[in-house]
Parts: C-alpha cells; sequence; structure tokens
C-alpha cells in the first residue's frame, strides 16, 4: 500500500515537472519570425564542430561577415557566435562555451564591444544567454550580466519571467516547442536590401574615452584563453557608420593589440581595399552591411586568413563539401527570396 | 482513491494557475538603450517577451528652450519636431533587435534624439554643438566652471570631466575641458542603461 501510495506521489510529481518544463517551452519568445537575433546562439550547438574560425561579438560580426563566401572561396569553414549587443563578457564565456565542443585556429572578436563596461539591459541579456546551453560558463556569464532588477532563477526558471505570455500564444510558439527553424547561415544574419548611409552623426563629446577596467580585463582573458589553447586571436573593428568610433578608442585598441602581439583590422580604414560602397553596401545606413557589403568584406578577412595566417583550404575533403553543398544551397535560396521580396534585380556575379 | 487522483491533478493545476496568472500584472518591462544599431524589423508581436526602451517621466526636469519651443526628455517628440521645423539634417538607426528607430535631429546650434516606445517617439537627448545656443539659465559652450556653478549651484555629481545635475529623473550634463565647457547635453533617465 505504501510502495502504491509513493508511486502515485513520485507520478504527481513527474506529471507537474513535465507539465511545467513544457509549459514552459510554450511560453518563451522563440525568436523565428521576429527578434529572429534571439535564436542565434542556440543554433550553433546543432552544428557539426570542426571550425576552423569562429567569430564572437555583437551585430557588428553577425551582419557584416558571411562564413558562405569564405568557405566558397577560401574552403575555409567558421562559424559566427554573435548576438544582439554581445557584451564582451558574453563573448567570453561563449568562447569557453564554444571550446568545450571545439578548438579552431582562429578567434576573430569585434572590438566595439569595448565601450560597455557594465550590464545594460535585460532585454539584449536574454538573447544572448537564454539559447546557451547550461555550463559552468552560461551561470558566469548571467552572473556578469544581470541588471540590477533581475534574477538569476529567472534564468533557471524562464516560465517564471514569461508567464504571462500566455494570453499572446501563436502558431509559432506551438510549432517551435519541438523543431525551431534556422535563421541564419552558420550565424550570418543575411539582408540584400539597400538603404544609403547619409547624414551619418559624428560622435558626440566624451567625458571620458577610457574604455572601462571591466572591458579591458574580458579582452585580457579572451586573448588569455586564445593563448593557453593555441588560437590566434584577430581583433576586428567592422566597418559601421554608426554607432562612432572615436579615435581615441581606435588608439587604445591598437596600442593593446601591438603589446599583445595581436593581429587587428579596422575595416573602417579598409574601404579603398574592400571596395565598400555606402551608396550600395548597407540596408540601415551605414550601421550594418547588406549581403554586398558584407561579402566584399568577407573576401578581404578570406584573403588574410588564407595568405597572412595560412589557414589551408578545405575544400577538397568530402564530408565538409558535403555539409557545405547544403548550406550553400540554403544561403542561396535565402539570398534569392530576399531579392524577389524587395523587388531587387540580383546583381552578376 | 479516485478523489486523490483528482486532488493531484487539482493541485498540479493550481500550480499551473498559480504560475500562469499569479504574477500577471508584475510583468516588468526592462529599459535601457536602444541606440546600437541592428536587424529586426519587428518585436511588436514578441508578446511579454522583455522589451527595449519604456519611456520615463522626466516631469520637472531641466529643459532646454529654443525660440518659442521647450524640449523636456521623455516628452512626445512630434510636437517638437513639428515645431522646430525643417532639421539641418535627419538621421534614422535601428535598435539593436528591436522595433522602431533612434531618431537624430539636428538643427542650427543644437541636435534633438529620441527613442521609440509603443508606436511613438519620445525625446531621449538634446546636444548644444555651438555657442549659437544657451540654456534657458544662461551656459552656452565656452563658459567655465564657475559659470556653471553660478548658475545651477553646487550640488552636481562629478566623475572627472563630467558635471552632471540630476533633477526629475533626467540630467543636464556638462563636460569640461580643463576649466571651459565643451559640452552640454540634456539626457533622459532612458539613457542611463548605456548608449552608444
Amino acid at each position: 500500500m505504501k510502495k502504491r501510495k509513493r508511486l502515485k506521489i513520485a507520478g504527481t510529481v513527474l506529471a507537474v515537472a513535465v507539465s511545467l518544463i513544457l509549459l514552459q517551452e510554450l511560453l518563451m519568445p522563440k525568436y523565428i519570425y521576429d527578434i529572429t537575433e534571439g535564436a542565434m546562439i542556440r543554433e550553433y550547438y546543432g552544428e557539426a564542430k570542426d571550425h576552423d574560425v569562429v567569430f564572437i561579438g555583437d551585430c557588428e560580426v553577425y551582419e557584416n561577415f558571411s562564413p558562405a563566401v569564405l568557405w566558397q572561396e577560401y574552403g575555409i569553414n567558421s562559424y559566427i557566435r554573435g548576438s544582439a549587443q554581445q557584451l564582451i563578457w558574453q563573448s567570453y564565456y561563449l568562447l569557453e562555451d564554444t571550446l568545450r565542443y571545439e578548438t579552431p585556429k582562429v578567434v576573430v572578436f569585434n572590438v566595439l564591444a569595448l565601450q560597455y563596461d557594465r550590464p545594460q539591459s535585460e532585454a539584449y541579456n536574454r538573447m544572448t544567454l537564454e539559447g546557451m546551453r547550461w555550463s559552468a560558463s552560461k551561470v558566469k556569464s548571467i552572473l556578469a550580466s544581470m541588471t540590477e532588477e533581475e534574477s538569476f532563477l529567472d534564468y533557471v526558471f524562464p516560465l517564471l519571467r514569461y508567464h504571462s505570455r500566455w494570453s499572446e500564444l501563436k502558431a509559432e510558439d506551438f510549432r517551435g516547442m519541438f523543431r525551431r527553424e534556422r535563421v541564419t547561415h552558420n550565424g550570418y544574419y543575411m539582408r540584400v536590401d539597400v538603404r544609403p548611409a547619409e547624414n551619418v552623426p559624428e560622435g558626440r563629446i566624451l567625458a571620458d574615452y577610457r574604455f572601462g577596467d571591466n572591458a579591458w580585463a574580458y579582452l585580457d582573458r579572451i586573448a588569455d584563453l586564445c593563448q593557453e589553447k593555441g588560437i590566434l586571436l584577430v581583433l576586428v573593428k567592422a566597418p559601421s557608420l554608426y554607432p562612432y568610433w572615436y579615435p581615441q578608442w581606435e588608439e587604445q585598441v591598437e596600442a593593446y593589440a601591438l603589446e599583445r602581439g595581436l593581429p587587428y583590422l579596422n575595416f573602417l580604414e579598409l574601404t579603398e581595399e574592400t571596395g565598400l560602397d555606402f551608396s550600395q553596401d548597407t540596408y540601415d545606413a551605414g550601421l550594418h552591411l547588406n549581403l554586398s557589403g558584407a561579402e566584399k568584406i568577407t573576401r578581404y578577412l578570406g584573403a588574410y586568413l588564407r595568405e597572412d595566417i595560412g589557414l589551408a583550404d578545405r575544400r577538397g575533403e568530402k564530408a565538409l563539401a558535403d555539409l557545405w553543398r547544403d548550406k550553400l544551397a540554403a544561403y542561396e535560396q535565402d539570398r534569392d527570396a530576399q531579392y524577389e521580396k524587395y523587388g531587387m534585380t540580383p546583381p552578376d556575379r | 482513491m479516485k478523489k486523490k487522483g483528482l486532488g493531484h491533478f487539482l493541485a498540479l493545476a493550481a500550480v499551473c494557475g498559480v504560475l500562469l496568472a499569479g504574477c500577471g500584472n508584475s510583468e516588468h518591462v526592462i529599459s535601457g538603450e536602444t541606440q546600437e544599431g541592428g536587424a529586426a524589423e519587428s518585436a511588436s508581436d514578441q508578446g511579454s517577451a522583455p522589451q527595449e526602451a519604456e519611456n520615463t517621466d522626466s516631469a520637472g526636469g531641466y529643459v532646454f528652450v529654443y525660440g518659442d519651443v521647450t524640449i523636456s526628455m521623455d516628452e512626445d517628440a512630434s510636437p517638437i519636431t513639428e515645431a522646430l521645423g525643417e532639421p539641418v539634417s535627419y538621421y534614422e538607426a535601428a535598435s539593436c533587435a528591436f522595433e522602431g528607430l533612434d531618431k537624430i535631429y539636428t538643427y542650427s546650434g543644437f541636435e534633438l534624439q529620441t527613442y521609440p516606445t509603443d508606436g511613438k517617439d519620445f525625446v531621449s537627448l538634446v546636444v548644444l554643438k555651438d555657442d549659437s545656443v544657451a540654456t534657458p539659465e544662461g551656459v552656452a559652450l565656452g563658459d567655465t566652471k564657475a559659470k556653471v556653478e553660478e548658475k545651477y549651484g553646487t550640488d552636481y555629481q562629478e566623475d572627472g570631466a563630467l558635471l552632471a545635475y540630476e533633477k526629475g529623473g533626467m540630467k543636464l550634463c556638462f563636460i569640461l575641458d580643463g576649466d571651459q565647457v565643451i559640452s552640454i547635453e540634456y539626457r533622459s533617465g532612458v539613457l542611463e542603461g548605456g548608449d552608444a
């Protein structure tokens, strides 16, 4: 009798737990059709993890570099672990997380994130943190990222945060419980439309142009971790015209790169070499590149990785080539669908 | 036995009910900066997922006056920009991932920035760009720290070259180069989460 009672209690507890898990899955935002940036971090875990290059950083990596071009033209297998307003400590912990699965030869980090020295916004935090698999790195990233209003428990049990979405559920919430459509191409967010950069404002005067101690400490940790694992860390500044990149910031990054012996590519200073044209190569007036712009600067980066760093051409590896055949097909399909959506004529290739 | 089984299911329903409805009104909307560029087109359908900047009330804060137009932080920007007329230049910056655009209007002598909330734009920042304009209290670029203190008092937060007077949830900020004012900004509280 006692055994039966225990079984019933266990059954009830299990039913409650399963119900709550399903409820949580249902209520959490899926980021499939809206704010797709929230789905990016999660996508990495479904990948075959054999990348030569991994990018970490904010929108300036996931909107400006195309892994498809790195593969198609240089045979370099890469992935972008980018997310919206990814803070530098989030990049560090994402790097730690990535190294649980693979050790790339090169890590590319975009330096704009140095401007933030403290937690910023729950909304952006969640887009980076919720997609991470649970690990010590995720816990540390949450603790480093939380604003004063946030609670760690809300990350452990997102149901506590999202319970009131029940009245706004849509079909995608049910479909996305068990299967999520991909929103990127190896982490790259594609846009083909054009909005020329005009009247880009200059930066406001700042009281202090020095990057914060916390930001520097995490850049040190990224550099140290890469060094420890035998990974080459390449610092980049994407060619985004806004937010403004101050000369005083540039000086600090150049000095740091020199001191640590790290390569640093500032694409703002390479527009002639890359052929970027901000009347054609941006979809939001200079904040981010469109496909045309991203492919241009990726070609420059690919040549650099091949010729200066010596990364090998792996297009002869059958398994990888097969994998990329499907990826390139999806990339081209997305590209063509977007050209059609925006009523554009694809440029000659 | 059946009563016990029913009891278990009622307990389960109660737990779910509490989670679904018990805290229904406590959903907090997170404020923060929206200036860093981004991609997504729409967040409006994302339900109660955390959202970007919520407009805060800066009533009672310092105001900037240009001609007949009074500009308060977190005020609806539409009547203000209408009254100010055609700007010298205009720029739109998409929020990183969220709906809406931060808008930057440049007028003669000053710049006005807005942030979007619930389909409307609110004033987030006014930056005085040259000495053709001044604060209503009479401080302009090029004035001294002593003049700032004379006009606004000494109850300010000082952080390096920055003097910040906080009032009504906004800040009036003076940046000094030595003894000279080189920047004057009216800043909404929404920028306190950090801006670009």
